[in-house]
């Protein structure tokens, strides 16, 4: 069935490339939600509020999810909700810029130590690096009320360790401008966000650091329980994962859209898998395979932290102002087949729009057709256009589930 | 595009941790052995008359390979794995220009990143625990050879 679909998306999209059509979609358009899409009702006890939106003033996201989180100083009603917080299934942990803790009302976390030292972290983006302390929080998530206690969390940029470490090195993101964001809820499928590989190492990785005064912090390995982990798992109930949902977004774009971060797989009556198919991830890297035009990708994976759907096809035309992204004179409906570890597979049908057509109304920022290119020749990354009119799950390692242990991902 | 594997391999010289010079990008193999040395890393050599790579893998897993021009030149160097390696190391004296074009607003998130310059390539891909990246000095490139093949 699912191939017949795919089938023939292909021949409109061939008909319209044919055709030449202008104008947006072209016969491409939008591939059609799936029939049963349900998107759960936000509130208690596990359903936060998220949207898509130009994010904080001045950085004029695209395909950028965001919700509000809530911190306190453990164990106080000392506390401060801190919107547009990006929803990131591709890293791991609670993030926040310093400078929206540090505007008024201003709110000091405590330093998380190493039992003598305050620890700070260089954590390594693909495009970026963020230098900063690390904190104890509580978190509270607004809407759905969610809760976890005594949360390691990064405080990005923090200006009482101005000082970043010569091998800490990548572009520095420590502003909510390069950021783009004010902080980011990493809610990816692993436990901690860098797990054994900084716990013994000979020599300590360049993530974790230990810091007799601000000026001297040395890289040092961190426990598990020193690392920042994904708050999700430390939630009572509904901690073995989360599904982004969020609605079909038609073939122009639109301004805004929203939908929910659900809590927790199969644990209550409005987050169970239903039909959807899991997609067992490798237990150390995330990926699953991918066949696209014949071509197998070893490193796909779906991602809501990824503005565009990332592959590499010399057939799709680069934009001019923007290379990253793909310009096809008319859209061109796609599918990919996504395989899972255990031989599972499942079609990803997208379709990829011309970027600078898209782009071109500068008020809309949730676009469900944008591609772009793939420096990794083995990597397929479905991002948040793909995920719109589709409920991903991404289950937690060691987790288990209706759908099995995790981590997979699922639709 | 289809995948291309390297052409190298023809010979296979070393397979030794007591190892050459390593050196960072537009350096050359003479110069440090640094990279292997602050990497703890196992080393593994293979040439061919066009050019030379030297893969070290880390002790936390990452594989980074150096790509070296018959003149020990580095003129490419990409890496794969948990960790991005320390970049101001790899990209060498490349690494001011890496930074300044870098900084500069890009629509790409925080997964993706392409700086194409006169003088210098670098792509970066990935997320949390499986990145990976290349670099390039397109003037150093050996003729006939493809970045396609840098891997």
């Amino acid at each position: 069935m699912r191939k017949f679909v795919a089938l023939a998306l292909i021949q409109l999209g061939f008909l319209a490339a044919c055709g030449g059509g202008g104008g947006y979609g072209g016969g491409g358009g939008t591939p059609p939600p799936p029939a049963m899409q349900v998107i759960a009702t936000p509130g208690p006890p596990n359903v936060e509020t998220m949207t898509v939106d130009s994010g904080p003033a001045g950085v004029n996201a695209v395909n950028t999810a965001y919700i509000s989180v809530k911190v306190c100083v453990p164990g106080t009603s000392t506390c401060k909700t801190i919107d547009h917080i990006e929803v990131d299934t591709g890293s791991i942990g609670l993030r926040i810029m310093s400078s929206v803790l540090t505007t008024a009302p201003a709110i000091t976390l405590p330093a998380e130590t190493d039992g003598t030292n305050p620890l700070a972290e260089c954590l390594q983006f693909a495009d970026g690096t963020s230098w900063g302390s690390l904190a104890m929080a509580d978190i509270q998530l607004p809407v759905s009320g969610e809760t976890a206690a005594n949360v390691n969390v990064q405080v990005i940029g923090d200006p009482l360790y101005p000082t970043v470490p010569t091998d800490c090195t990548g572009i520095p993101e420590n502003t909510v401008a390069a950021f783009g964001a004010n902080g980011i809820l990493g809610v990816g499928p692993f436990i901690q966000d860098c797990g054994s590989a900084c716990v013994a190492a000979v020599t300590p990785l360049t993530v974790y650091y230990s810091c007799p005064s601000p000026s001297t912090c040395a890289a040092a390995n961190a426990s598990l329980l020193e690392q920042v982990p994904n708050p999700v798992t430390l939630f009572g109930t509904d901690h073995n994962g989360v599904i982004v949902e969020l609605p079909a977004v038609g073939s122009a774009g639109s301004t805004t859209t929203s939908g929910s971060l659900v809590f927790g797989i199969g644990t209550r009556t409005n987050n169970g898998l239903g039909a959807a198919t899991v997609l067992p991830e490798d237990p150390s890297t995330g990926w699953i395979s991918g066949t696209y035009k014949s071509t197998v990708y070893t490193n796909s994976y779906l991602d809501s932290g990824s503005n565009g759907n990332f592959f590499t096809d010399s057939s799709l035309t680069p934009c001019t102002s923007n290379p990253n992204f793909y310009c096809p004179a008319s859209t061109m409906s796609e599918t990919a087949t996504l395989r899972g570890a255990n031989g599972a597979t499942l079609a990803a049908d997208f379709s990829v729009a011309n970027a600078d057509t898209l782009f071109s109304i500068t008020s809309y920022t949730a676009f469900s057709n944008l591609g772009g290119t793939n420096s990794n020749a083995m990597g397929f990354d479905l991002g948040l256009p793909f995920f719109y009119g589709h409920n991903v799950f991404t289950a937690i390692e060691n987790a288990g589930t209706p759908g099995g242990i995790g981590p997979y991902f699922a639709y | 595009m289809k995948l291309i594997r390297p052409v190298v391999c023809s010979l296979v010289v070393a397979v030794t941790v007591a190892a050459p010079a390593f050196a960072a990008l537009g350096g050359d193999a003479t110069s440090v052995q640094a990279d292997l040395v602050k990497m703890k890393g196992a080393l593994r050599t293979t040439s061919s008359a066009a050019f030379t790579v030297h893969e070290i893998t880390t002790s936390y897993g990452t594989v980074v390979r150096e790509y070296l021009t018959p003149g020990d030149k580095v003129f490419a160097v990409s890496w794969r794995g948990p960790v991005i390696p320390d970049l101001r190391q790899m990209l060498g004296t490349y690494y001011g220009q890496y930074e300044q074009a870098a900084s500069t607003p890009h629509v790409g998130g925080h997964r993706h990143l392409a700086i194409e310059q006169p003088g210098l390539v670098v792509q970066s891909s990935g997320r949390m625990r499986a990145f990976s990246g290349r670099a390039w000095a397109p003037d150093l490139l050996p003729q006939n050879f493809s970045a396609n093949d840098i891997n």
